[in-house]
């Protein structure tokens, strides 16, 4: 269809148009004013950076003798790890160092215009990872974030801005550490607002091209090794917190998911802990929750990151062998569909390549207009049919069915503090206001006050949000039917949190 | 003068100015108190009751015509593709093989459905504005006869019966079907249809026509609206079955399976009775596949996927082998490929609930929508080759008709019709009208409830003030020029309010539409007339009609009593437009709305947009006065017996 364009047809016919009915000096001026922006663009980057350049993290191939890695990301960049820049022809003494006078650096994210990079870098062994922003010119790192605690996983979102995780989890302990990871917005120039406010961490986040925020995340309990990692999406405001994937699959360790052509959604998976388990996996968008695949069925293991291209190829780190501790962690360029792994793209004794992302200019995601409305305490929730349940979708069953719900705020470190009891409407349905920026767990209760189904406090609303949900529990994917809830004929209960 | 002096003259001056303007003022809240009625009015604009003029209006002007294509149809031989040109009046023929354009006849009256006779020697032109389907001899391109048939006539399909050969023409806007003889043209019956039949298909043996309708018939407020599949005898043109699609409209096309005795139709599963407290899932609306059997077992089956969405569903069309539907995506430009042996085995496998559950499922189109075809804008029509080799697509907003090689599922060329009429601003907000990439995942674009730029015949419950709060019948947007503000609470000065950054928070869930499509945008809006303009504009009026005229205009009830002047019609419905574009109250208010003053809305069309009231509760105009009347508020109807209450509505439709 390239010839046939129709956006290209259409850009075509209206300059034509705009020629053919004049316009003079003015529109002239706007055309070569647009030519020359549209060629600064196209060159990748106003700063002379080569076309097919890479930006790729690299770890000392032999690790310095140190203490104990004292968080996640000490352990997955060891001192002297570094982000550079790699231009063709990839000569190893031709990379371009990019995290200039910082300890270590990694997972770096090339901003829309393929100007500048974003990435985690940390000064000295005492300091906290903070996210650094620098232009690919090669000048130094400028800090942009100062959160306690460090801030990891930098993500753009269509504005620009900046989305992170913090605080960065200590070694080993990812899902169960005190404080969990949460995903923050920096907006330049203004404090950071957290957009996640649920009892499991959030991390890895990536952005989809309809704007929203894809992360990984735990099911309820909060530990992946017992009740399976996932990956959530919000919108850029936090709000809509919903499952995106893998929820409730085999127990797996989930990282890195990336949007790639064909409509899916590349991550490494292991089924343990550790990256040198990892291989390349894919859901469908069309299918998220039914359509795991690999991607490369040749590479089972030693996986560290995979990255689209615009060409659709993927940039791919791995260690031919499957082992995360050999030297050999080399960069591939892989087309879809190959059944071998390729020769390496780049490699280098001295350094292990782990992460890599092209740098050009790409297309922004979507953007929204947030519907959060700052100030307000409170958030409304309202349900179709607490009845609705993929256990049981379309109230086919026989079974019990709920005739109130209890809703619980977490209070923190594992404890919940009561908000109330609401009873459902005939039709199942029920709104309800809660405070909002808080996890929030349902539980249904048949008319004995017996809990039919349990959801530990895990979901928030946003200020002001309005959530929705088809029903508790309700099958993956499901649009609602059409009719009118009974609950929205009156006003929503407020409730707020009673008993700690 | 002295100094002193100029500022006492100035002062005088200013005094006097001000005075005048105090003044003016004064008596102009005195006139419009006087004029209205009301004294609960302040200063209102002069251009609230005067000044307006239609000429004036943009949709009264002039406009740039372009070579959009409608209706397709293709010679028996394969060699020849016939299309229509609405806009400009036109049926040009074309060369399948070189793809240019050969020849060209006028046919006044937009024509904008087409069908060929069996042995291709005659082709059948429905054309929407002249109310009357024409016959053009296919050797020398040339109109041999022609037929009136029912109101707006937009599909129209060829059936060789026992009884005869034979024409289905779905008439939109009179709500029927015409049954036509189809050589000499001659009108055999014209049965109600649903609401705006759009879409005409025949089944492989001729025995059935199957009539698909855009909307809904108003109902119960609130209950769930459901268009009708209308299926007939095209020989005899008697009603066969009247198949209810449950929660689904917007269907503009309509195809017959050869071999499995199924008829598809195109669907919006709208779901108007749910807060819109999200776009995501599908919660405001998703496209699907009606899937008909002959014993008019329906089931409704998801197009959309569960994060990409294809909207606006519109014309279909069927292999003659029968394994693959292909379905447009106006509003995505996509063609959708449906592997009917993969659908059918999914079907065979599902129990009654899973079928009947089918359509709520995002994730379930895989199992039958083999391939997506991207196109220029605005797909629309579909035509298929004899041999099934080509589909042809006619792009709408790109002038253009593309042509698909079913065997590579790649465009293997295309036919040019026009310019794509970038230069045009309207033309360009007629794309951003119909282009879905402006909401969330796609899911639906202006179109999707405004058809036409018309009504969809339903109430929505924006989540904004509340929800469950302030449901709102849904606005048609032609003849909308000249009418501001906009909205039931006229809140909004301007279309680009309405339609900008408030928009893209309650509704689109994205990104405001960028400021230069949202000027194209208004520019296409404002070029919209009222519903049938053309026809109704100027014709004398029937008896009955002069009598609902003088009802209108009436100041003193039938006995002589005065009708207080804020009760009058006219007061609010002032002409032209038939409006004084201020809030009113006329008892109206629900339990759950936040105000009792709603903004008066112009009655030009008024006929067509059903239901009527704020939140749409009045399903015809019969029941303002007969349900929803109270005390004598909305205008002074008490004393009117039947026979009044009908001339007045006859009145009314013919603005």
């Amino acid at each position: 269809m390239t010839g046939n364009d129709p956006d290209n047809l259409a850009r075509v016919r209206n300059r034509k148009a705009e020629a053919a009915h004049g316009g003079g000096h003015r529109k002239s001026l706007r055309v070569m004013a647009g030519a020359f922006a549209a060629v600064l663009v196209s060159a990748g980057c106003s700063s002379g950076i080569p076309e097919g350049s890479i930006v790729m993290t690299q770890c000392p191939a032999e690790r310095a003798a140190t203490n104990e890695p004292r968080d996640l990301l000490d352990q997955r960049y060891p001192p002297g790890s570094r982000v550079v820049l790699l231009s063709p022809p990839f000569s190893a003494v031709a990379v371009r160092v990019l995290s200039e006078g910082l300890l270590a650096a990694g997972n770096p994210v090339v901003c829309f215009t393929g100007e500048r990079v974003f990435f985690a870098g940390k000064k000295s062994a005492s300091d906290s990872w903070q996210i650094y922003e620098s232009k690919l010119n090669g000048r130094r790192p400028i800090v942009r974030t100062s959160m306690p605690g460090g801030a990891m996983d930098p993500a753009i979102i269509s504005s620009g801005d900046l989305v992170f995780s913090s605080p960065v989890p200590e070694a080993g302990k990812t899902w169960s550490t005190k404080t969990p990871a949460a995903l923050y917005v920096q907006v330049q120039g203004e404090k950071p607002r957290q957009l996640t406010f649920g009892t499991a961490a959030a991390v890895e986040p990536t952005v989809l091209a309809d704007g929203r925020v894809l992360f990984v995340s735990a099911r309820p309990g909060g530990n992946p090794m017992e009740s399976g990692a996932g990956l959530f999406t919000i919108n850029n405001d936090g709000t809509e917190f919903t499952a995106f994937a893998l929820a409730g699959q085999d127990s797996l360790h989930v990282r890195r998911p990336r949007e790639i052509p064909g409509s899916r959604i590349a991550f490494l998976a292991a089924m343990e802990h550790g990256c040198d388990k990892s291989s390349v996996e894919t859901v469908l968008m069309a299918r998220p929750f039914k359509s795991r695949t690999s991607l490369f069925p040749f590479q089972t293991g030693g996986v560290f990151s995979v990255e689209p291209e615009s060409s659709g190829t993927f940039l791919v780190c791995l260690d031919a062998n499957g082992c995360a501790e050999s030297p050999d962690a080399s960069l591939y360029r892989i087309e879809p569909g190959c059944s071998v792994l390729p020769p390496p793209l780049f490699e280098d004794r001295n350094w292990r390549q782990i992460e890599a992302a092209q740098v050009e200019p790409r297309a922004k995601p979507v953007g929204r207009v947030s519907t959060v409305v700052p100030g307000k305490k409170t958030g409304t929730l309202l349900c179709l049919d607490a009845n609705l349940t993929r256990h049981r979708a379309g109230n086919s069953s026989p079974q019990v069915k709920a005739e109130r719900v209890r809703l619980v705020a977490s209070a923190g470190e594992g404890t919940h503090a009561s908000l109330g009891e609401v009873p459902l409407e005939p039709d199942g349905s029920f709104i309800v206001k809660v405070p909002a920026d808080v996890p929030i767990g349902i539980e249904t209760l048949d008319s004995q006050g017996e809990v039919l189904y349990r959801l530990p406090p895990m979901l928030w609303v946003r200020p002001g949000e309005n959530r929705s949900c088809v029903g508790c529990h309700e099958p993956y994917n499901r649009s609602p039917s059409n009719k009118r809830p009974m609950a929205v004929n009156t006003a929503p209960v407020t409730l707020t949190i009673t008993d700690p | 003068m002295t100094k002193s002096g100029y500022i006492t003259a100035g002062l005088v001056v200013l005094l006097a100015i001000g005075s005048l303007v105090y003044g003016a003022r004064a008596w102009s809240i005195h006139h419009v108190r006087v004029w209205t009625g009301r004294q609960d009015l302040g200063y209102v604009s002069c251009n609230n009751c005067h000044f307006q003029r239609i000429e004036k209006l943009p949709w009264a002007k002039p406009r740039p015509r372009h070579a959009a294509p409608s209706g397709l149809a293709i010679s028996r031989d394969g060699t020849r593709i016939y299309i229509a040109l609405d806009d400009l009046d036109e049926v040009v023929e074309g060369d399948i093989a070189t793809g240019m354009i050969t020849r060209r006849v006028a046919v006044a009256g937009a024509p904008f459905a087409l069908a060929l006779c069996e042995e291709g020697d005659r082709l059948f032109v429905a054309c929407r504005n002249a109310d009357r389907v024409v016959t053009l001899e296919t050797c020398g391109l040339k109109e041999v006869d022609s037929v009136e048939v029912g109101d707006a006539p937009v599909a129209i399909a060829f059936s060789r019966t026992p009884a005869g050969d034979r024409l289905v023409v779905a008439n939109s806007i009179s709500d029927d079907i015409s049954v036509l003889e189809a050589a000499p043209l001659r009108e055999i019956v014209r049965p109600q249809a649903g609401r705006e039949p759009f879409a005409v298909a025949i089944s492989q043996d001729g025995s059935r026509a199957y009539v698909a309708n855009r909307l809904a018939v108003p109902e119960t407020f609130l209950c769930v609206p459901a268009s009708e599949l209308t299926v007939l005898d095209p020989g005899r043109g008697r009603v066969l079955n009247r198949a209810p699609l449950i929660s689904a409209h917007l269907s503009e096309g309509a195809a017959a399976v050869p071999g499995r005795d199924w008829s598809l139709v195109p669907l919006v599963k709208v779901r108007n009775l749910i807060p819109i407290t999200q776009v995501a899932n599908g919660w405001v609306m998703s496209c699907g596949l009606a899937i008909a059997d002959r014993q008019g077992n329906i089931t409704q089956i998801p197009i959309d996927e569960a994060h990409d969405y294809f909207a606006d569903p519109s014309g279909i069309a069927v292999d003659p082998a029968g394994k693959r539907a292909y379905l447009a995506s106006a509003g995505s430009d996509i063609i959708s490929v449906v592997d009917l042996d993969k659908l059918e085995g999914w079907l065979a496998k599902a129990d009654d609930t899973t079928r009947e559950e089918a359509i709520y499922d995002l994730s379930l189109s895989l199992e039958y929508v083999v391939a997506r075809i991207p196109t220029a804008r605005n797909p629309r029509q579909l035509a298929m080759s004899p041999d099934g080799g080509t589909l042809f697509v006619s792009e709408r907003l790109n002038d253009s008709v593309l042509m698909i090689d079913t065997a590579t599922l790649e465009p293997r060329g295309r036919i040019v019709l026009g310019d794509g009429g970038l230069h045009d601003p309207i033309r360009r907000g007629e794309s951003v009208f119909t282009k879905a990439s402006h909401t969330f995942q796609r899911q639906f674009s202006c179109r999707s409830c405004h058809p036409d730029g018309h009504v969809d015949g339903l109430s929505y419950d924006f989540d904004g003030d509340g929800i469950g709060d302030n449901l709102l019948d849904n606005r048609s947007l032609q003849g909308v020029a000249g009418t501001k503000p906009f909205k039931w609470i006229g809140t909004n000065p301007s279309l680009e309010v309405q339609c900008g950054p408030r928009f893209a928070r309650v509704l689109m869930r994205t990104e405001p539409i960028p400021p230069n499509d949202l000027k194209d945008l208004t520019a296409y809006l404002e070029s919209l007339p009222p519903t049938r303009w053309e026809q109704k504009h100027n014709k004398p009026l029937t008896p009955s009609q002069e009598r609902g005229k003088e009802i209108f205009f009436a100041t003193e009830t039938a006995d002589g009593t005065p009708i207080p002047r804020e009760r009058q019609c006219h007061t609010c419905h002032r002409p032209p437009l038939f409006t004084n574009r201020l809030l009113s109250s006329v008892g109206t208010q629900g339990p759950r709305d936040a105000t009792d003053m709603f903004d008066t809305p112009h009655l030009l069309g008024i006929a067509h947009s059903a239901p009527y009231l704020h939140d749409g509760r009045a399903k015809t105009l019969e029941e303002l006065w007969t349900v929803y009347q109270t005390n004598d508020l909305h205008g002074v109807s008490s004393y009117m017996d039947k026979h009044q209450l009908n001339d007045l509505i006859e009145y009314l439709k013919t603005l």
